[in-house]
């Protein structure tokens, strides 16, 4: 089954490091180019989602002292979060193959 | 970026983040309060507005979180029921919340029921609520003055008009005796308004100083003129404008008082702006007192030699003193009128060279409330009593949706009583669960009825004035809305009154989802009052359609396509002589008639359909002078030569007029047939002679033409006499033009044509005969309109009662019915009997149904033309409508039952 693009953007997002809250969504921003410009809301809706089925935790580490701002919640990557980003991720793989192989993408 | 900006940020984000359900506050609130506040302070810094700061996570918010509380809705579960009897510890407003999730989680289980008692409730309110706005606005406040309803037109009656003018004599005694309160007089009228850039008509009323204190106006800036500058005789050059006049034409300035305004060709001194103190859109249509731009002392009024003292020539308004009735007023007023006779100051003695027709004359008061609605009450109070029996009909459909269930829930609360819910805890959920589905249709209906308003003004005619860009009225919204919630709560509540006592075992064995007779029998009895409400409407849409039809085929007399008409008043001041009217007159259609594509121009001081128009009494010469009471009367037209050829009216007998037909020559005149057979019956009407109070001296008939219906289309046929225009110039008159091409193409070189005879001379009423026509049929066919969206909207509920019944009875009875298919009944048969319950019940509704349909085509009668209310076909239309509509729901239902297996049937229990 296919994820939600919101939170396959998100894992994405944490699959390089922790990030809290608004560094995520600088951070779909930024590996979108800006096309996805996603809300708080919605980012938490899915966060909360991800929380339940186990697929992101809240993270107990801290970054270095001095970036560290005490109030921010970080989340990271689960085991399970990683392999759902990776299932989807072949899965698009996939599709990107048969778009090729039907001359749909003009890049190699 | 201020420090206070960035706590009031993080506050308001808490505040955003405190509108979602607990259980995600607890495990994602406080990260989403930091990325909310995180994502306003970033747009905080690159200097966004605070509004656009905080708008975007508003939004954000609303989009997301009602999500969240959908999604928080548990799944039924035993341990979270709302009957639960275990308030330990609980608020109320816990046990509340837990009793409307679970409604909730009812409705979405059975998501369909929730939509159409919904979408019914919804219809009815929001129609009811729509309609009652436009109502309430027209009939109900139609006048936005203080004490509306003491105020009284004074009218001068005598029997050829019920409602005539009052003199200035008869006012001015009226307002010393003390009858009335206060007593103003006036007279609307357009004004040329020169001066300016180009030439304007502005609406003008001449008035009394007192015409202001009877409506109760104040002066927004300067003053008003005083009785003593407005009585006859004293010319004092003064005018006040009113608050819409003086933004438009001065801007709001207040250097407006002071100002001169050149009207009708007198420069007169604006010495105040009335007041604002009514919403303009709430005056009615005809814009009765108010509807003008400018008022002017009533000395002013234009008449030949000024305003006569004895001459009615003007309108009387009155505010009756608090207590006194109409009846009385009127009394009280003849022992005026008798005491002006006795005195010699009536119009009766004084002015009877000029004014005939004045015996019998007698003073008399109508509310003014009475005349402004009159007319348009019945379409009014006939769409009133539609939507009514839109929302019975939303009603009954409810009821039968809510008592179809309560046989299904019957089993449930039995259950739940029987877990130990408590009675209260029973009746409270039903309660609730009633209230949601009318709060829930409430809401529906406030959309619905903006979006009827806004239809409405969509689909008007602009003839009709309905002001459809009312507001919701509230008060409408709460009553409707009440009538919901008791039909929901009573019908919701009939489970727990079946189990005032539940017969646990009964309810609970297995095989008890029959229903019994009496629960049958009531919607039954339901669904017939409801086929036979929407027969009604559907009867009386037909009627009103046909009426339509038969307007439509009535000849006009006259060829009303490819004509021009504008319409003028000369200024008395600029063309005091006949003579120089006429001059006028002249000029202008020679320069009109040399307009390229103008195949013939004319004058004609009434256009028809237009409005205007008079009527006078006359004499035959030769014959005894008839009582002038008793007068015979005919409608009075002028017209110039060619009038007949442009409006192709038959000239039937001798000539039409021609240019010789002068202030020099011999009266003439033109008569129309109805004319010849009421004056001289058998007799050839032409070179005989008759007297009008209009027309000093003997008229000769030159002609005879064909009849023409000159206000409507259904009215009857009267005697019309023409007289040459040109033998009688008054100020006011109307082009008409018939042209090759398009009619309105010639507008631009027919205003240059009047232009170039008189350059400050305004036109107005610019348009095409034919659109004048259709405007006077435009409110009959929105009312036709309306009303048929009104029966469909009734047959489509109707509908879907029939079919929910049918259906829920044939589920009722499937055990049923597989016992009979199962003995060797056919599928054919099943169906058959189905069916014919529902003809039954059919039958039935019709036979009711045609009694309200004569009940509701009587309100209609005012408005038919052509039909009556007991028209046969209208009648049988609407009972085939209503038969195919209800065979149709029932057939559905049936084909299903016909096809149920008896193995499947049988089974069931």
């Amino acid at each position: 089954m296919a994820l939600r693009p919101v939170e396959f953007h998100i894992l994405l997002a944490l699959a390089a490091e922790e990030r809290h809250g608004y560094a995520l969504l600088q951070e779909v921003a930024s590996l979108t180019d800006g096309e996805l410009q996603l809300e708080p809301g919605t980012l938490y809706r899915a966060l909360h989602r991800m929380l339940k089925d186990g697929w992101v935790a809240e993270s107990a580490r801290r970054p270095a002292a001095d970036q560290d701002d005490e109030r921010r919640r970080y989340y990271r990557l689960t085991p399970a979060g990683r392999r759902v980003a990776s299932a989807e991720a072949e899965r698009l793989w996939r599709l990107v193959s048969i778009a090729r192989a039907h001359r749909l993408l003009s890049r190699a | 970026m201020s420090t206070r900006g960035a706590k009031a940020d993080r506050r308001f984000a808490w505040w955003l983040v405190w509108l979602y359900p607990p259980a995600f506050r607890r495990d994602v609130g406080l990260g989403l309060v930091d990325a909310l506040d995180d994502r306003m302070r970033a747009r905080r810094a690159n200097g966004v507005s605070a509004f656009g700061v905080r708008l975007p996570a508003v939004a954000d918010t609303l989009r997301n979180a009602p999500i969240e509380w959908l999604a928080a809705i548990p799944e039924f579960s035993p341990v979270e029921s709302g009957f639960s009897r275990t308030r330990g510890g609980r608020t109320v407003i816990d046990t509340l919340m837990q009793d409307v999730r679970y409604a909730l989680r009812l409705w979405r289980r059975r998501p369909m029921f929730a939509f159409v008692a919904i979408l019914t409730l919804a219809l009815g309110i929001g129609a009811n609520t729509a309609m009652f706005s436009i109502v309430n606005t027209v009939l109900l406040r139609p006048l936005p003055y203080p004490h509306a309803e003491r105020l009284v037109n004074v009218w001068g009656r005598t029997p050829a008009f019920p409602r005539g003018l009052l003199s200035y004599l008869e006012y001015d005694e009226i307002r010393k005796s003390g009858v009335v309160e206060v007593m103003g007089l006036f007279f609307p009228q357009s004004v040329n308004l020169t001066g300016v850039d180009e030439p304007q008509r502005l609406i003008g009323t001449f008035a009394s100083g007192s015409f202001f204190d009877v409506l109760g106006l104040k002066p927004e800036r300067g003053r008003f003129f005083t009785d003593e500058e407005s009585a006859p005789g004293t010319v004092k050059p003064l005018v006040v404008i009113t608050h819409q006049t003086w933004q438009r034409r001065f801007n709001g300035d207040p250097a407006a008082i002071g100002a001169t305004m050149t009207l009708n060709g007198v420069p007169l001194t604006v010495i105040g702006v009335i007041a604002p103190t009514f919403d303009p859109d709430s005056v009615p249509t005809d814009s009765y007192f108010l509807g003008a731009d400018v008022f002017i002392p009533a000395a002013q009024f234009p008449a030949p030699r000024g305003l006569p003292a004895a001459g009615p020539v003007m309108l009387g308004v009155a505010r009756l003193k608090a207590g006194t009735t109409v009846a009385r007023a009127t009394s009280d007023l003849d022992v005026i009128r008798r005491r002006l006779e006795a005195a010699g100051a009536a119009p009766t003695a004084t002015a009877s060279a000029s004014f005939v027709g004045q015996a019998g004359r007698t003073l008399e008061a109508e509310p003014v409330l009475e005349a402004a609605i009159g007319t348009s009450r019945p379409a009014l109070l006939l769409l009133l009593a539609s939507v009514g029996v839109v929302l019975l009909i939303a009603c009954v459909n409810v009821s039968q949706l809510l008592l179809a269930r309560a046989v299904d829930r019957e089993k449930e609360i039995a259950l739940r009583a029987a877990l130990g819910a408590s009675r209260g805890a029973v009746v409270r959920q039903l309660i609730l669960e009633a209230g949601l589905l009318a709060i829930a249709g409430s809401a529906a209906g406030i959309v619905l009825g903006r979006w009827a308003l806004m239809g409405l003004e969509w689909l008007k005619p602009a003839s009709v004035s309905i002001p459809a860009n009312r507001p919701l009225d509230v008060r409408m919204l709460l009553f409707t809305g009440g009538v919901a919630l008791l039909t929901a709560t009573i019908c919701g509540l009939a489970p727990a009154l079946r189990t005032a006592r539940p017969d646990l075992g009964r309810v609970l064995r297995a095989g008890t989802r029959r229903e019994t007779g009496t629960g049958r029998r009531t919607r039954d009895a339901l669904m017939v009052v409801e086929m036979a409400l929407s027969m009604a409407l559907v009867a009386v849409s037909v009627l009103l359609i046909q009426s339509l039809m038969a307007v439509q085929r009535v000849p006009l007399g006259f060829d009303s396509s490819s004509v021009f008409t504008l319409q003028f008043r000369l200024p008395q001041s600029k063309y005091p002589k006949p003579e120089d009217i006429a001059h006028f007159f002249k000029s202008a259609i020679d320069n009109v008639r040399a307009i390229p594509g103008v195949e013939s121009a004319a004058l004609v001081r009434a256009v028809p359909f237009s409005g205007n128009g008079g009527t006078v009494g006359y004499a035959v010469e030769g014959r005894p002078a008839p009582d002038p009471a008793a007068a015979p009367q005919a409608r009075f037209h002028l017209v110039t030569p060619d009038y007949f050829k442009t409006l192709k009216i038959p000239l039937l007998k001798g000539r039409d007029f021609t240019d010789r037909d002068d202030l020099q020559t011999p009266l003439v005149s033109v008569i129309n047939e109805s004319f010849a057979r009421q004056a001289w019956p058998g007799e050839d009407p032409i070179g005989k002679r008759f007297t009008t109070p209009q027309t000093h001296g003997p008229v000769t008939v030159i002609g005879v033409v064909g009849d023409t219906k000159h206000y409507t289309a259904t009215e009857p046929a009267v005697a019309q006499l023409y007289a040459a225009h040109y033998q009688v110039p008054l100020i006011f008159s109307s082009l008409v033009a018939r042209t090759r091409g398009p009619e309105m193409a010639i507008t631009a070189q027919v205003r240059k044509a009047i232009g170039a005879v008189d350059k400050d001379q305004p036109v107005w009423a610019v348009r095409s005969l034919e659109s004048q026509v259709e405007a006077t049929q435009g409110s009959t066919r929105f009312l036709a309109a309306l009303l048929g969206i009104f029966a469909a909207v009734a047959l489509l509920l109707a509908g879907v009662g029939i079919y929910g019944v049918t259906s829920y009875g044939v589920a009722q009875q499937t055990h049923e019915i597989g016992i009979r298919l199962a003995l060797g009944a056919s599928g054919d048969r099943v169906l058959r009997d189905v069916v014919g319950r529902g003809a039954r019940l059919t039958v039935i509704a019709v036979v009711i149904g045609l009694v309200g349909a004569v009940a509701m085509g009587r309100l209609a009668s005012a408005l038919l033309f052509g039909v009556t209310p007991i028209d046969p076909t209208a009648l049988a239309g609407a009972a085939v409508v209503l038969g195919a509509v209800s065979l149709a729901a029932c057939y559905i239902p049936a084909r299903r039952a016909s096809r149920v297996d008896p193995v499947v049937a049988l089974g069931q229990e």
